[in-house]
């Protein structure tokens, strides 16, 4: 029992970075049709980016996103305009191989640069924990936590306050309407794609600062990525937060009551049964007629 | 023109029959085994996934289901090293087939962006099915297959370069009968319109099922070679992500469902990416040049080499061009389900 | 014309650029490693071995008087490349001789590529039971084989008197080739011994979340972990046991903690890894022929400190230093004879010991080394011929 309790607590406090990465690919298919299996690379290239800012100008980890993010921000934008908007036909597909390049280039360049050993992030709350009851909590997931609700609260408000959230929730529910009545889809589509970037910056960071990593960790990262996404339905924000934690937990669960080599499958065989139910998802719509 | 065609055909079937009598470089054969089997994959991934418009980024499970299906065969029945493990092959498709068929009745419930990443989830199953259930596949420590010891290195190729050449070209024929049989026409107005097909009376479920459940049944047998071809299997070398995504760029790079654009993919990148392996061996660097020739592919050659070099040398067919998201897509599918089989190979263009 | 056509074929798609050396020119050594890849790190470390081996050779006048030059090639970890590669370096370039490539992953293929030529593989990587159980002739492994790494530590633990000897142990191991095999017998060891399983877990690979496999371990309270690890999960198992105060009295990795200061950088500090202990086959100070000028050159080459050396260099070095003794011994580059010789029950002198193979090809004198970490230094602890330090045990609280 302590143990499923321990576990839940994990999976909660590490499922919060998850749902971040994941956020920012949702975010990028609902408007664009996009499916970017590149964010991987880039939560691992935000790591670095983290890492190497505390390595050599010795900023905090946290305090060092106010730089990461938006530098992956203007980066994301850039790779839009470059690779993605000239893609004319076959945008799904031709996405997923566009991306995927793109995360082939990232890999190779950080293999480059940082070889491929493993690197670890360090701070006093990696190695300190809060002591709650008999529970230790470590430092470092409860601030990563912290981080996951405070931005996808900045996101809420942008999305459903501003203008530019307006105009995206059009463009999420209808491109061509939205293009239609006089929303530049355009630049609405590079700003998204350099939030989902800027996330992946973010997300890299708390989850640099919990494991250790190297180029190669993309493709664990992308293939759980995509499985959040696709559970909580493509293109649905609040299915992503939902399916985010729900991954962790039902793992974390598995992994001390069954054992961890059951976790995914386990997690896996529910994707499945769901999507038997929900073709779209748990909170997706059903695609329509796009083409 | 015309009546050169089955010309050119007869020469390229002789050079692919002669090719190791030609270069008789054990290295090379070994590449050029490797190239027909991705060739052999690609071919049957484009009947399905080219010509019905449902990209599958998870039939690399049925190559790994297929090496193993011959691995433990040849275990439990004691096969020995020699020419029987090929007469398995049939069967190790068979028991591809087995699973695919539940796995695409799941998958294809979906439409055709939540089915890519399905089959991407259904994929990484099947390889945690192979890491975990140890009695059946013997886990991460992987699986032997039977050594032909009588084989010298010089000889070794030839047998897996023709059983390999046999399955391309079973794989080609079908996939040709297929382009111009009323089940084709099905296929590319599930591609068109999917809706619009049914509305038209098209089994849009059995359609793109039995598609699906041919092309893992290659996959099982490419697989299955394989595996024994490198004599031994580990779960995420059996299961790799990488193969379809592989086959994937091979059919665009070449041109989505046409024929000749898949082979064409294959006999580019397979030799392309052992090469540049060995060429660049600085770690990360034969990466990026791999990550930019894949972006280069895509964007200069959006549409595939041979509907690119069929719309600039023959004025007649450049209406046959790719059928465009919106436009003409309806009345294609609607002409083409009427029984208009166009010449061109792809989408019968209007 | 038809010559032409195949050697350019051959040249264009497979490089042979320079592979036109005369017959009395150096010797080519044929090698794929992985230099790229989810090996690239021990593939690197094996090429830093293999080159200084060379380097060696030929200072002190070469491989029966001609000198060495090592044909390396990339093989990005993939099975499919490694096979090619290696055809292609006995075909094409027609080296007389080949080494080992990383990993039995990629032994496995390597090895049956160069039985079909009957060429001899030394090899310092492929260590796993799967590898000499295929009935090849031709594969030889340097190294101590690997399910015999922890050996020592049980030997270590069940030499303790009844009143100090732990009485629980928790496992936890990677599903690899690698780990899952040495823990497997580890447990068998200890149960027939007495000591009792309180937990004992796989976790597949790709596992980048193990607070979950380390709370497991923690709340089993028991008093040694034997932890069947690489580098991350090693250090998430170290972080999460300091998170939550858990001090078992010997906690014990397979692999990570032999990597020097990478390691102790990883968890934080040397103080955090005191009394962490690894299994080894070889430490800079080994008093083993060659040894102290194999450490020299290799700091003379790649600088670092000594406890930073890879043990993957060393392995590489012995494998070159092995298959020089035997085509010393046989006087020629005649892979028949190097076979036999290396059959023949010989011993030859390495950096990582005596070598001597039985007849699948395992090294039935490598011996294992125990380490521990102590005041930042990684230093042999058992067995006691070649200890430099008490063992310290039990293992102090996390600082």
């Amino acid at each position: 029992m302590r143990l499923i309790v321990d576990a839940v607590i994990t999976g909660v406090l590490s499922g919060g970075i998850y749902v971040l990465m994941a956020l920012g690919l949702t975010l990028i298919f609902g408007v664009m049709d996009i499916i970017n299996v590149g964010q991987g690379a880039l939560v691992i290239l935000g790591a670095y980016l983290s890492y190497l800012l505390q390595q050599h100008l010795h900023i905090d980890l946290f305090v060092g996103l106010i730089l990461t993010m938006p530098v992956m921000f203007a980066l994301g934008v850039g790779l839009e305009a470059a690779f993605i908007r000239p893609i004319r036909w076959e945008r799904t597909t031709l996405s997923i191989l566009v991306t995927f390049a793109i995360a082939l280039l990232i890999q190779g360049a950080l293999s480059l640069t940082f070889s491929t050993n493993l690197v670890q992030m360090h701070a006093w709350y990696v190695s300190h924990s809060l002591k709650i009851g008999s529970f230790y909590l470590a430092w470092v997931y409860i601030f990563d936590f912290l981080l996951s609700v405070v931005l996808v609260a900045a996101l809420y408000v942008v999305l459903n306050h501003t203008k530019f959230g307006a105009g995206l929730r059009a463009s999420m529910q209808n491109r061509t309407a939205a293009q239609l009545i006089g929303i530049d889809v355009e630049r609405v589509s590079a700003i998204t794609f350099g939030i989902g970037v800027a996330l992946a910056a973010a997300g890299g960071m708390a989850y640099g600062a919990t494991s250790a990593f190297n180029p190669n960790s993309q493709y664990d990262l992308i293939s759980r990525l995509l499985v959040i996404i696709i559970l909580g339905g493509m293109g649905s924000l609040r299915g992503a937060v939902v399916a985010g934690f729900g991954m962790l937990i039902v793992e974390d669960v598995t992994s001390v009551v069954w054992s961890p080599v059951w976790a995914s499958t386990v997690f896996y065989m529910l994707l499945v049964v769901v999507l038997v139910l929900r073709p779209q998802g748990l909170f997706g719509r059903l695609e329509s007629r796009r083409q | 023109m015309k009546a050169l065609r089955p010309l050119g055909l007869l020469a390229l079937l002789a050079l692919a029959v002669l090719f190791p009598l030609l270069f008789p470089n054990p290295a090379v054969d070994t590449v050029a085994v490797l190239t027909v089997l991705f060739a052999t994959a690609v071919t049957a991934w484009n009947t399905f996934s080219g010509y019905s418009g449902y990209i599958s980024i998870g039939h690399a499970a049925f190559f790994g289901i297929g090496s193993y299906a011959v691995a433990i065969l040849c275990q439990d029945w004691h096969v020995p090293g020699g020419y029987l493990p090929f007469l398995l092959l049939p069967l190790a498709g068979l028991i591809a087939v087995a699973f695919a068929i539940p796995m695409g009745w799941i998958a294809l419930r979906t439409r055709k962006h939540t089915f890519v990443i399905l089959t991407i989830a259904m994929f990484f199953i099947m390889q945690l099915m192979a890491f975990n259930l140890r009695s059946v596949t013997n886990g991460s420590r992987g699986m032997s297959l039977p050594i032909p010891v009588s084989w010298s290195g010089a000889f070794y190729d030839l047998p897996f370069y023709y059983v390999g050449l046999a399955l391309l070209l079973v794989a080609v024929a079908l996939s040709w009968w297929i382009r111009n049989s009323k089940y084709g026409l099905g296929l590319l107005a599930i591609r068109d319109d999917e809706d619009r097909a049914r509305g038209l009376g098209v089994r849009t479920g059995a359609f793109k099922l039995t598609a699906f459940v041919l092309a893992a049944f290659f996959f099982g047998m490419v697989g299955g070679l394989h595996a024994y071809f490198v004599e031994s299997i580990f779960p995420a070398f059996a299961f790799d992500p990488l193969i379809d995504l592989m086959v994937a760029l091979m059919a665009f790079l070449g041109g989505l469902g046409t024929i000749s654009g898949p082979l064409l993919g294959a006999v580019i990148l397979v030799p392309a990416q052992q090469f540049f392996t060995i060429w660049f061996n600085k770690p990360g660097f034969y990466l990026m040049i791999y990550g930019a020739m894949f972006l280069a592919i895509i964007l200069l050659l959006p549409q595939g080499i041979v509907p690119a070099l069929r719309g600039r040398f023959t004025k007649a067919e450049t209406l046959a061009g790719p059928v465009r998201s919106g436009d003409d897509g309806d009345v294609a599918a609607a002409v083409a389900w009427a029984g208009d089989v166009g010449d061109g190979e792809r989408g019968g263009g209007a | 014309m038809h010559r032409r056509i195949v050697a350019f074929v051959a040249a264009a798609v497979l490089l042979v650029g320079a592979g036109l050396a005369a017959a009395q020119g150096p010797i080519k050594i044929g090698i794929s490693l992985s230099l790229s890849g989810d090996f690239s790190a021990d593939g690197q470390g094996f090429q830093n071995g293999y080159e200084l081996w060379a380097d060696q050779v030929n200072a002190s006048g070469g491989l029966l008087g001609r000198q060495v030059k090592l044909d390396i090639v990339n093989d990005n970890s993939s099975p499919d490349q490694v096979q090619t590669n290696y055809q292609k370096l006995i075909t094409v370039d027609k080296v007389p001789l080949v080494l080992g490539p990383f990993s039995t992953l990629l032994t496995k293929p390597a090895s049956v590529v160069a039985n079909r030529y009957g060429y001899a593989m030394v090899e310092g990587a492929g260590g796993a039971p799967s590898v000499f159980n295929r009935g090849l002739k031709n594969v030889f492994d340097v190294a101590l084989p690997v399910i015999n790494d922890l050996d020592s530590f049980t030997q270590y633990i069940l030499s303790l008197p009844p009143g100090q000897r732990p009485s629980t142990v928790a496992y936890a191991t990677n599903d690899d080739p690698f780990t899952q095999p040495q823990i497997e017998r580890s447990r068998k060891l200890f149960e027939a011994a007495g000591l009792k399983t309180v937990s004992y877990q796989t976790y597949p690979s790709e596992t980048t979340d193990f607070n979950p496999i380390a709370d497991k371990i923690i709340q089993s309270k028991a008093d040694i972990v034997v932890a069947g690890t690489f580098m991350p999960d090693i250090v998430a198992f170290v972080q999460r046991f300091r998170q939550q105060h858990y001090n078992p009295q010997a906690l014990i990795a397979t692999a990570g903690p032999d990597l020097g200061s990478q390691f102790t950088k990883a968890v934080g500090g040397a103080q955090v890894a005191e009394g962490i202990l690894v299994p080894n086959t070889w430490y800079p100070g080994a008093d083993n022929p060659g040894n102290a000028a194999f450490v020299k050159a290799y700091l003379a080459k790649f600088g670092g400190a000594a406890a930073d050396i890879n043990g993957d260099a060393a392995e590489g070095y012995a494998a070159g230093q092995v298959l020089q003794q035997a085509v010393e011994k046989v006087g020629s580059l005649d892979n028949a004879k190097i076979i036999a010789e290396l059959h023949s029950g010989d011993t030859f002198q390495s950096i990582l010991g005596p070598v001597t193979f039985n007849s699948v090809g395992e090294n039935t004198a490598a011996k294992a080394y125990l380490f521990q970490w102590q005041q930042g230094q990684y230093l042999p602890v058992y067995p006691l011929a070649a200890a430099v330090a008490p063992f310290e045990y039990p293992k102090p609280a996390w600082h």
